[in-house]
């Protein structure tokens, strides 16, 4: 019943990914982004995790798309990066090395099709598969360890980008005194 | 949602190699940066995908949701991280242009 729906909204994330990756303006590419995003937390609700669709929404296309558009729109490349070839020459190895990444993940997306085409029944518990009440218990009970090690690691992040910050400004300081 | 686990698989694959195309592809630092974004999301996709699928029979399966949570976390300090060094980059360069980056090249 929903499945048209569900590959209507694969179609605009495959969109969306394609137009992040050919986009000639930066900003184009991280609106299509967004985009992906978007189409990525409906299939999330449709398949029955609403924790992790609102999630997607507030982290990915709320905290992470800003700070990509903060940047775009700080260093304003947009027509800094007009005029310039975006793809690198057509046939030198990088590209080669591309395409057999993706020729490879698609045979075997196609060789994953030929198991059994069982629908996976969606109204199990109620269709809520990551109860936010049970998350947080199995969150804070076995993966109490990593949970921690997250919180570590966001610590460490903060504290990265200050110095990546606060280090940059005393380089430029000092190279204009030289 | 009456779809097969594999249609999730395929589209999380097809997003995957559309990120890692980007990646190897573009010479923006910024959209390389959005390109490792789209690859984090295709594998948060399968984690959900198995979760689905382990979940409908027996009891709930919360690792698949769980991992993706973690996956999102290490995305958004990515983020972070990588655009606070694409600026750092920039103001060296002028350029986010990774062919600006060829002092280590042999």
């Amino acid at each position: 019943m929903a499945s048209p729906l569900f590959y209507a909204l694969s179609a605009i994330a495959i969109l969306c990914a394609l137009g992040v990756v050919i986009a000639r303006n930066p900003m184009q590419s991280v609106l299509n982004l967004l985009g992906s995003f978007v189409a990525l937390a409906a299939i999330y609700l449709l398949s029955g995790f609403q924790f992790l669709a609102a999630a997607q929404i507030l982290v990915y296309a709320g905290a992470i798309m800003v700070l990509f558009i903060f940047v775009v729109m700080l260093l304003n490349l947009t027509d800094r990066e007009e005029g310039q070839p975006i793809l690198m020459g057509l046939f030198n190895g990088r590209v080669i090395g591309s395409l057999a990444v993706f020729a490879g993940l698609a045979v075997s997306g196609l060789i994953s099709t030929t198991g059994n085409f069982a629908a996976v029944d969606a109204s199990a518990h109620g269709g809520d598969l990551d109860n936010m009440e049970s998350l947080a218990g199995v969150l804070f009970s076995k993966y109490m360890l990593p949970f921690e090690a997250a919180s570590l690691l966001l610590l460490a992040t903060l504290v990265g980008v200050m110095l990546l910050a606060k280090r940059e400004r005393s380089g430029s300081q000092g190279g204009g005194q030289a | 949602m009456n779809v097969p686990t594999e249609h999730l698989l395929i589209l999380a694959a097809v997003l995957f190699s559309l990120g890692a195309l980007g990646f190897l592809l573009r010479r923006n630092l910024i959209v390389i940066l959005a390109s490792v974004e789209l690859m984090l999301n295709a594998a948060n996709l399968t984690f959900l995908a198995g979760a689905r699928a382990h979940s409908s029979v027996g009891p709930l399966n919360l690792d698949g949701p769980i991992f993706a949570l973690f996956v999102i976390l290490v995305a958004a300090c990515e983020a972070a991280l990588g655009l606070a060094l694409v600026i750092a980059f920039y103001r060296q360069k002028q350029s986010v242009d990774i062919e600006a980056a060829a002092e280590l090249r042999g």
